[in-house]
């Protein structure tokens, strides 16, 4: 049993509680708030009135797929052989000894969504995992959190190089719209055979359509990577045509089509925005899209997508988004309790809540002003993290 | 660009770099230069604009040591990738200047950034680059805005030319003892240019007294060598007139441009010198310049794997110039200050980190008699922020280059 | 609702109306003539004498697949990695913050069918636009979709052929084109095969077939590029080998088959005529190959294939057109009412009607005089440009 005590609490669902205390029981939360009675057993951390957040949550990162420092050889974010690539796992290629790890237990961050990259149009399933750990399977928060698509350049540029489909925006919405038909004609030739016990009507393994089988159901959503506005609108379009779930990912052009996104009931996770223009798609990026999204009441979270941007930088990108105009309760939002949402898991994690994970920082000050350092980062109860201070 | 109108700027805290902080200090401007700079009491207001700057901070106009601003296109794709001349491991004739396009939307984030000069050098796919200079961040033709031409010639180890001719053109250099030898090779040939230029001019001379010999000669004085623009370009170096600016990551590959650099007597700064800390004394004892960035990035190859956000104040503490740059684009130019920000919050103390930012680049690149701090009689280049650095809500709020105004932070 | 008055109208249905007011109300025109009365409550916009016309139509353009000034990264108009490709759909590649949308409405262009490219037999689904100023294409839409994109000639032999793969000549070309419209027809036989007997297998999925099935059944023309009048005669044979809806893009040397397309009483898309002979196929590339077509009632409407030339030069190809002997009005029917008709969109743009769109542009001269700048441009009612 641990017992975070006087501390000023921000658990993001509720007003902050100066001078508060959190108990934890078997990794869970088990009570928060002021004049808690602590059980005489529990270990005490003082957080000596610092602020003390739930963890942070970066909910689009490649780490431990693109592994930090050892260059090829820990290179797997990509299965480039084949623009369908839908039968791929995350979890298959994540090593929880990435030395980012390490990083991001340093910067508070105790959840991430790993995500196949975005050279495929459909790349394969997402997880969420908690950010301690040697054996994924330990880790894992929820799997599968998503099917992993992309539009926009990426996609074009990795097949249309080797003058393979496809090569442009349209090729993309193509195979995209090609493959959730087969997806869904696959799913109805299955309903049918089950439906009359029928073992013989049962249409040929598909390793990608079978893989797509929980999109067409509604069970997973759709993840999907695109930039530039149009990219936007397609991905709205083509998820509309086959009802499926989607949520969108780094959507820089999201402001100039506001209207749409909020008549299209999704989630937007927008980032990162700490980077150059590496691509036409992306010049636009900078903190006036999170701010302009926040203002029109669209749900979204902030992400870095490391190791484009390191992870360790969420909370400075949260907190930038403040100093151009967003409201700093959702900003700090925006990389706890949104992200959880964003990824389906708030069930679990995002704020300190009874019966959710104890998943906690305690910072040396503003979570989100970058001098600040994480103190104590702790993970399903333990201490995951302390700093040494010389 | 200079802009002549008389203006004061009351009642902020100022960090001049030369000297101590100024509470409730003056600034005066005027034809572009700094005219006066002091507290409220020891500096004489005159009848004149003054802007009342109370509660915010003044510092000097950023230097970003090692840029591809203007020639590494922000937001246009291939198009506008103009950093590398690849090819030929020996670009040496090359220069920035002739690349750098002053309407790229990145000399708008270098401002953004309060970023007021910067050094526009090569990339480093080739051991030896080209050439580099140094320019003001606002302006429509590159020449009106170069202060320095040339700064520095560009060099390179490590990953990054091995891998562009070993793995992409399949010829030399393939490994590190390949490419130290390549810039080896370029040097000597730089020492026998020089030689033999000198034995021409001296012949030259030496027929000039004769003068009646040397048209009795007939043909008279045997020809210097053809001209080299690449060996004119390393002549630069050889003379001391321009470093050496080796970009090296890994401290093995940070040894090996010193030892060459030593071997041809040549002066050199280290680019990125991300792994130096852990030879931080090595350096530190040869009073080495060191442009450490960029910042906030990830360890994307295995030469950053020991990457280490204290590296700055490691080597700072053992006496090693230190430059914080930004490499733009591999940190975008308008986010310098939150990386000078997490240097600081891993060690480096405010005094040193305001110094890397302003004055040992001017240093460096040979510009402080114009930029680098707020002395009288430097260009008027600073930076007005909202609060003391450093703290995400001290922002930058308009940054000043020769007393006009050229960003101001727009309300979203 | 709106009046426009003392304007000379050009309405492509009629003599030009020397004097007259068009009356706006919702987008749509309900009244056109030298005797209208402005009804009351009526917001004018008075001519002052000047030419207005219905707003240009670029019948054949790949504006947003091919963007300006993006490169690479806004080149989505070919899917040139197979020959074969009816599956993909233009709009799925448009990007509707192309900055030569701003300038069509700049130049009184107000319509245009985006296609894909020809560098394949079959290249995919075309869709027609309204130079709306919007957010998502979506909401530009006049028509989707409308028709088939496919080629002959130079350009898939090409591009593929220099790859080493098939079609790598014209008879390559004509034989692929061939065999998926036959497999298309095999598909589509199967499938009301299956749809009316119970017992009758579906065929298996397949997008391409799929595609081409709406093709087939009669339902969506193919646009079918060619330059030389061997590929128009080879357009025309494959289309009536299949029985199916056509139209003729370019057709730049059809003033050397007149009969052929009398006969079969084909629509052309002829342009861009401003080309120089940059492959031997268009080599006798002029207007008076169109000026011939119209002397032979030859159903024909010009194009500029933007952005091979720039649409906002249509009516600059207009007034050569009318440079060749094509009477004024007739020439710039060639660049609206008649685009219109070849697009299949004439129910609701190119003219100036009663209950038509109110796409219309007031110009500061006369419509095909090159130094006439457009001063109002109007789409569904709503002035989307006016000049200062």
């Amino acid at each position: 049993m641990l017992a975070i005590v006087n501390g000023k609490m921000m658990p993001v669902s509720g007003d902050p509680i100066e001078g508060g205390a959190i108990l934890i029981r078997d990794g869970k939360i088990a009570a928060v708030g002021k004049d808690l009675k602590i059980p005489s057993e529990a270990r005490i951390i003082d957080a000596d009135g610092r602020p003390v957040t739930p963890g942070i949550i970066e909910a689009h990162a490649h780490i431990g797929l693109g592994e930090a420092g050892i260059g090829w050889a820990g290179a797997d974010v990509n299965e480039s052989s084949d623009p369908v690539t839908a039968y791929a796992r995350a979890i298959d290629g994540l090593n929880p000894l990435d030395t980012a790890f390490d990083e991001f237990r340093a910067a508070g961050i105790t959840c991430a969504s790993v995500v196949p990259g975005s050279g495929n149009v459909i790349g394969g399933t997402g997880l969420a995992i908690k950010c301690q750990g040697t054996i994924v399977d330990d880790m894992v928060v929820k799997n599968p959190t998503g099917m992993k698509a992309a539009l926009g350049e990426n996609p074009k540029g990795s097949y249309g190089r080797r003058k393979k489909l496809p090569s442009t925006r349209m090729g993309s919405a193509a195979v995209m719209r090609e493959t959730l038909f087969k997806a869904r004609e696959y799913l109805k030739k299955k309903d049918k055979a089950e439906g009359e016990d029928d073992v013989s009507k049962l249409p040929k393994h598909d390793k990608n359509l079978e893989a797509l089988l929980p999109v067409l159901r509604g069970e997973i959503p759709l993840h999907i990577h695109c930039h530039r506005a149009d990219d936007i609108t397609t991905a709205v379009r083509l998820c509309r045509e086959f009802e499926v779930p989607f949520v969108l990912e780094h959507v820089t052009e999201a402001n100039h089509v506001i209207d749409l996104l909020k008549g299209a009931d999704t989630h937007l996770a927008i980032g990162p925005t700490m980077h150059y223009g590496s691509k036409v798609e992306n010049r636009e990026r900078d903190f006036r899209t999170p701010v302009e999204v926040a203002r029109a009441g669209i749900p979204f979270c902030l992400i870095t997508d490391h190791p484009v941007l390191h992870g360790k930088y969420l909370t400075m990108s949260a907190g930038l988004a403040v100093t151009w105009g967003m409201d700093y309760d959702l900003a700090l939002r925006s990389v706890t309790l949104s992200a959880a949402e964003h990824v389906g898991i708030a069930d679990r994690v995002g704020s300190l809540e009874v019966g959710k994970d104890a998943d906690i920082v305690i910072w040396s000050g503003d979570p989100l002003d970058y001098i600040t350092f994480a103190n104590y980062t702790i993970i399903d109860g333990e201490v995951a993290y302390q700093r040494e201070v010389e | 660009m200079k802009n002549i109108s008389t203006k004061v700027f009351k009642g902020a805290t100022i960090y001049p770099v030369y000297g101590p902080k100024i509470e409730d200090g003056v600034m005066i401007v005027e034809g572009g230069k700094i005219k006066a700079i002091g507290s409220a009491k020891d500096v004489e207001i005159p009848a004149v604009e003054v802007i009342d700057v109370s509660g915010k901070v003044i510092l000097p106009g950023f230097v970003d040591a090692h840029s591809h601003v203007g020639v590494w296109g922000d937001g246009e794709g291939s198009a506008a990738y103009d950093g590398n001349e690849m090819g030929n491991p020996i670009a040496a004739k090359v220069s920035a200047l002739d690349a750098a396009n002053p309407e790229q939307v990145s000399f708008a984030g270098a401002r953004e950034g309060g970023i007021t000069s910067l050094q526009i050098i090569p990339g480093s796919g080739n051991p030896v680059g080209g050439l580099a200079f140094a320019c003001k961040t606002a302006g429509t033709i590159i020449d009106d805005m170069v202060i320095k031409n040339p700064t520095g010639l560009k060099g390179a180890l490590g990953e990054n030319p091995k891998r562009a001719y070993g793995q992409f053109f399949k010829k030399a250099p393939m490994t590190r003892m390949g490419t130290a030898g390549v810039i080896r090779d370029y040097f000597h040939q730089v020492k026998e240019y020089m030689a033999k230029k000198e034995a021409a001019e001296a012949r030259a001379k030496e027929a000039e007294a004769k003068a009646e010999d040397a048209e009795a000669n007939g043909n008279g004085v045997a020809p210097g060598p053809d001209y080299n623009p690449d060996l004119e370009a390393g002549a630069l170096v050889m003379k001391g007139e321009i470093p050496f600016r080796v970009h090296a990551h890994r401290y093995d590959d940070i040894i090996t441009a010193v030892r060459i650099c030593e071997e041809f007597g040549i002066p050199f700064s280290i680019e990125h010198c991300t792994t130096g800390f852990k030879v931080a004394q090595f350096l530190g004892e040869r009073g080495a310049v060191a442009h450490v960035g960029p910042g906030l990035f990830s360890r994307g190859k295995q030469e950053l794997a020991d990457a280490d956000e204290r590296n700055p104040a490691l080597l700072d503490a053992a006496g090693v110039k230190v430059c914080l740059i930004t490499d733009h684009p591999f940190l975008d130019s308008s986010y310098l200050l939150p990386y000078a920000g997490v240097a600081h919050k891993h060690g480096m103390p405010l005094d040193r980190v305001l110094r890397a930012l302003t004055l040992n680049p001017a240093e460096s690149l040979g510009i402080e008699d114009r930029v680098g701090s707020l002395t009288p009689g430097k260009d008027a280049d600073f930076v007005v922020m909202s609060g003391e650095p450093f703290t995400y809500t001290s922002v930058i709020l308009s940054t000043h280059i020769e007393g006009n105004v050229v960003y101001k932070r727009p309300t979203l | 609702m709106l009046a426009i008055t003392n304007a000379k109208i050009h309405t492509m249905v009629g003599p030009v109306i020397e004097k007259g007011t068009i009356v706006i109300e919702d987008g749509k025109i309900t009244a056109v003539g030298a005797d209208v009365k402005v009804p009351d409550g009526a917001q004018v916009v008075d001519a002052k004498g000047r030419h207005v016309s219905p707003g240009i139509i670029e019948a054949h353009g790949h504006a947003g697949v091919y963007e300006a000034g993006n490169g690479w990264a806004g080149a989505d108009g070919n899917e040139a990695t197979h020959p074969i490709t009816p599956q993909v759909r233009a709009i799925d590649g448009a990007n509707p913050e192309d900055t030569s949308f701003a300038d069509f409405r700049k130049h009184g262009v107000t319509a245009m069918h985006i296609m894909p490219g020809s560098a394949n037999l079959i290249g995919g689904e075309c869709f027609v636009v309204k130079h709306k100023e919007a957010a998502t294409i979506d909401e530009m839409i006049l028509l989707w979709p409308s028709g088939m994109k496919a080629a002959l000639g130079e350009n898939p032999k090409r591009v593929y052929g220099t790859q080493k793969k098939a079609p790598a000549t014209r008879m390559g070309n004509a034989a692929m084109m061939r065999e998926w419209l036959q497999k298309a027809k095999d598909y589509a036989a199967k499938k009301k095969k299956a749809a009316e007997d119970e017992d009758a297998k579906e065929p298996n999925f397949d997008m391409k077939l799929e595609a081409l099935v709406p093709v087939i059944n009669g339902e969506m023309p193919m646009h079918i590029h060619c330059h030389r009048q061997d590929d128009i005669a080879t357009a025309i044979r494959i289309a009536g080998e299949f029985g199916v809806k056509y139209t003729l893009e370019h057709a730049t040397l059809g003033h050397k088959v007149v009969d052929l397309l009398k006969e079969n009483d084909v629509s052309c898309a002829v342009g861009p005529s401003m080309y120089f002979e940059g492959k031997v196929e268009v080599v006798g590339i002029g207007f008076d190959g169109p000026a011939t077509l119209h002397e032979h009632g030859v159903h024909f409407c010009l194009t500029n294939d933007h952005p091979v030339i720039h649409a906002r030069y249509l009516r600059v190809a207009a007034g050569q057109l009318e440079a060749e002997g094509v009477p004024g009005e007739d020439a710039l029917k060639s660049i609206t009412i008649w685009a219109a008709e070849h697009i299949g969109v004439a129910d609701r743009i190119g003219s100036i009607e009663q209950g038509k769109d109110a796409d219309l542009v007031i110009w500061s001269g006369e419509p095909l005089d090159a130094r006439s700048r457009a001063d109002v441009t109007m789409i569904d009612g709503k002035v989307v440009f006016e000049r200062e």
